[in-house]
C-alpha cells in the first residue's frame, strides 16, 4: 500500500518544463535513410521533373521552406507543378506553424494542469480546487480527469485516513490483546507447568498407593486367616466356658451338700458342747461337795477334777470343731461366692463369646471386604497410574504447545506492536493530507 | 506333822481371780438356768464378760438363795491354811467394800477371799437403794 502512495516520488511527466511542440513524437513516416539528406538545389539551367521530386522527397522528409524557382522550369507543366509544390510546402508551413502554435498551447495547459495537481499533491492539500489559467476547450477533459482523480484522491485520502484511525485503533486493541494473550499464555504456561509437576508427583502418589494398596489386600488376606482362626478359637472358647458353668453347676451343689453336712456337724458338736459343759459343771459341783467333805471326800474330789478335765478336753475339742466349722463355713461361703461367681463368669464368658463371635463375624465380613475393596483399590490404582501417565505425556506435550503458543504470543505482540507503530504512522502521514 | 487344809472356791470375774470357802457355797449351776430375778452382777468384783457360771449362795436368815453371775469357776483348790491371810488394815480401809475378807496365795500370787454372802448383801442393799 505504502509504495502506491510513496509522495516522495514525483509523477512522471511525460515532457520536459517547457518542452517545445517541434521537438515532439517522431514523425509518423519513418525516417528516409541518411543517404537521402536534402539535397542541394539545382541550378536553375534546365531544371525538370527530377527537382520536382526532391523537394517533395524533402517535403515529405519534415523539410520545409523549399521553394523551387519557377523560372527554371522550361516546362510549364513542370512549371505549374512546381508552384503548386511551393503552394503546397506554404501551405503546410503554415499550418505546421499554427498547429505547432496550437500544439503549445495545450501543451503549456497540460503542464500547468498537471503541475497544479502535483503541487497539491505534493502540498498535500487537497481541499483547495484546481484553478487553472487554460481556456482551451482541448484542455477541458484533462481538467476534468484531473479534477475527478483529485476528488478520488481526496475520497482516497479520507478513507484512508478513517482507515488509518481504525487501524490505530484496531492495531491498538490488538496490541492489548496481544499483550493479554502474552501475559495469559505466559500464566498458561505456568500453570501447565505447575500441573505437570503435580501430575509427576500424583504419578508417584499412585504408584505408591498401588504398592500400599497391595500391601494392604496382602494384609487383609492375612488378617482373614487370622481371623478365622480366631472365630474358631472363639467357638472353642465358649464351648470351655459352657463346661465351666456346667461344672460351677456341679460344684454349687457339692458346696450345698457340703453346707447342709458342716450345717448338722455344728449341731452335733453344740450337743456335745452342752453335755460336756454340763459335765463340767456336774464335775465342779462334785469338787466342790467332795471338798466340803473334808479328809472323806478327798477321793470324790479327785475323781470330780479328773472329770472336769476331761469335759474341759472334750469342750476344748468342740471348740476346735466349733473353729473347725467356721472356718469350713467360711471357706464354704468364700467356694460358693467363688462358684456364684464362676457361674456368672462362665455365664458372662458365653455371652461375651457369642458378643465376639458376633464381632469377628463381622470383622469377617469386614476384612472380606476390605480384601476385596484393597484388590480393587489396587486395580484402580494401577488404571490411575497408566491414566496419569498418559496425562503427565498429555500435559507434556501441551506444555511444549503451550511454549511454542507463548512464542507465537510474543512474536504476535511483537507484530501487533510494530503494526501499532505502522498504524501511528500511516495516521501521521495521512494527517498531512488536508481535504477539508 | 500335816498343816490343815481350807478348801476355796477359784472363779474368775472379768479378767481377776478371787477365791471362796466352799463353804458358803451351795451349787454351782448354769446362769441360763437361772431366772434372771435370783442373778447378782454388777458387784464390786466387777462386771462380767462371758456369764457363763452361777455361784449359789444361800442366806440363812432370809431363807433365799442367790446366784452370783461369774465369767468361769476354775476349780477347788486345797490350800493350807497358813496360806490364807487377813485382810491388812490398810487395804481394809482402803477397799470400799467388806465382802474381801482376805487373801491367800496361790500359785504364788496373791488372791481376794471373797465373802460371798456378804458380797450379794451388799450388792442388794446398792440395788435396793
Amino acid at each position: 500500500m505504502a509504495d502506491s502512495f510513496d509522495l516522495d516520488d514525483s509523477p512522471r511527466r511525460p515532457r520536459a518544463k517547457g518542452g517545445k511542440a517541434g521537438k515532439a513524437a517522431p514523425p509518423a513516416r519513418p525516417a528516409r535513410p541518411a543517404s537521402r539528406a536534402p539535397r542541394a538545389r539545382r541550378p536553375a539551367r534546365g531544371a525538370g521533373a527530377a527537382e520536382i521530386t526532391d523537394a517533395l522527397l524533402q517535403i515529405a522528409d519534415g523539410h520545409h521552406g523549399i521553394r523551387l524557382d519557377l523560372a527554371s522550369f522550361a516546362d510549364p507543366a513542370l512549371r505549374e507543378v512546381a508552384a503548386a509544390v511551393n503552394a503546397s510546402d506554404e501551405r503546410v508551413q503554415r499550418d505546421l506553424t499554427e498547429f505547432q502554435v496550437r500544439v503549445k498551447a495545450v501543451s503549456d495547459g497540460v503542464d500547468e494542469a498537471v503541475e497544479a495537481m502535483i503541487r497539491l499533491v505534493v502540498q498535500g492539500d487537497l481541499s483547495s480546487e484546481l484553478r487553472l489559467g487554460v481556456t482551451d476547450a482541448a484542455l477541458t477533459p484533462l481538467i476534468a480527469g484531473i479534477g475527478q482523480v483529485m476528488e478520488t484522491l481526496k475520497r482516497f485520502t479520507t478513507e484512508i485516513r478513517e482507515a488509518a484511525l481504525q487501524l490505530s485503533t484496531s492495531a491498538a486493541e490488538v496490541l492489548a490483546a496481544a499483550t493479554q494473550n502474552e501475559s495469559s499464555t505466559a500464566a498458561q504456561a505456568s500453570s501447565i507447568h505447575e500441573t505437570t509437576a503435580t501430575m509427576e508427583e500424583l504419578k508417584g502418589a499412585s504408584h505408591q498407593i498401588a504398592e500400599n494398596a497391595q500391601m494392604v489386600a496382602v494384609i487383609a488376606e492375612q488378617t482373614l486367616t487370622g481371623a478365622r482362626q480366631g472365630e474358631g478359637s472363639i467357638k472353642l472358647f465358649a464351648e470351655s466356658m459352657q463346661k465351666v458353668r456346667t461344672n460351677a453347676v456341679e460344684v454349687d451343689d457339692a458346696i450345698s451338700k457340703l453346707s447342709r453336712r458342716v450345717e448338722r456337724i455344728g449341731t452335733v458338736v453344740e450337743v456335745i458342747d452342752e453335755i460336756a459343759d454340763r459335765s463340767d459343771l456336774l464335775a465342779l459341783n462334785a469338787a466342790l461337795e467332795g471338798a466340803k467333805a473334808g479328809e472323806a471326800g478327798r477321793g470324790f474330789s479327785i475323781v470330780a477334777a479328773e472329770m472336769r478335765r476331761l469335759a474341759e478336753n472334750v469342750m476344748e475339742s468342740t471348740k476346735e470343731i466349733k473353729n473347725l466349722i467356721t472356718e469350713i463355713r467360711e471357706s464354704t461361703h468364700a467356694a460358693k461366692e467363688a462358684s456364684d461367681g464362676n457361674k456368672r463368669m462362665a455365664g458372662e464368658g458365653e455371652k461375651l463369646a457369642g458378643t465376639a463371635m458376633q464381632s469377628v463375624t463381622g470383622i469377617l465380613t469386614g476384612i472380606q471386604e476390605t480384601s476385596d475393596a484393597a484388590r480393587v483399590i489396587h486395580l484402580a490404582t494401577q488404571q490411575q497410574r497408566t491414566a496419569t501417565e498418559q496425562v503427565v505425556q498429555s500435559m507434556s506435550e501441551i506444555e511444549e504447545v503451550t511454549r511454542q503458543a507463548q512464542s507465537g504470543s510474543r512474536q504476535a505482540t511483537g507484530a501487533a506492536s510494530e503494526l501499532t507503530k505502522l498504524a501511528e504512522r500511516l495516521a501521521e502521514l495521512v494527517k498531512r493530507f488536508k481535504v477539508d | 506333822m500335816t498343816q490343815p487344809l481350807a478348801e476355796l472356791l477359784v472363779f474368775q470375774v472379768g479378767a481377776r481371780v478371787f477365791a471362796a470357802a466352799v463353804q458358803d457355797v451351795v451349787r454351782i449351776g448354769s446362769v441360763r438356768d437361772v431366772p434372771p430375778e435370783e442373778l447378782v452382777e454388777g458387784t464390786s468384783l466387777g462386771s462380767t464378760l462371758g456369764r457363763e457360771r452361777g455361784i449359789v449362795v444361800s442366806d440363812h436368815q432370809l431363807g433365799t438363795e442367790a446366784t452370783l453371775v461369774v465369767d468361769q469357776v476354775l476349780g477347788v483348790r486345797s490350800v493350807p491354811e497358813g496360806e490364807v491371810h487377813p485382810l491388812p488394815a490398810f487395804a481394809a480401809a482402803v477397799l470400799r467394800t467388806a465382802a474381801v475378807a482376805g487373801f491367800v496365795m496361790l500359785d504364788e500370787a496373791p488372791t481376794l477371799l471373797v465373802d460371798l454372802l456378804t458380797l450379794i448383801r451388799e450388792r442388794r442393799a446398792a440395788a435396793a437403794a
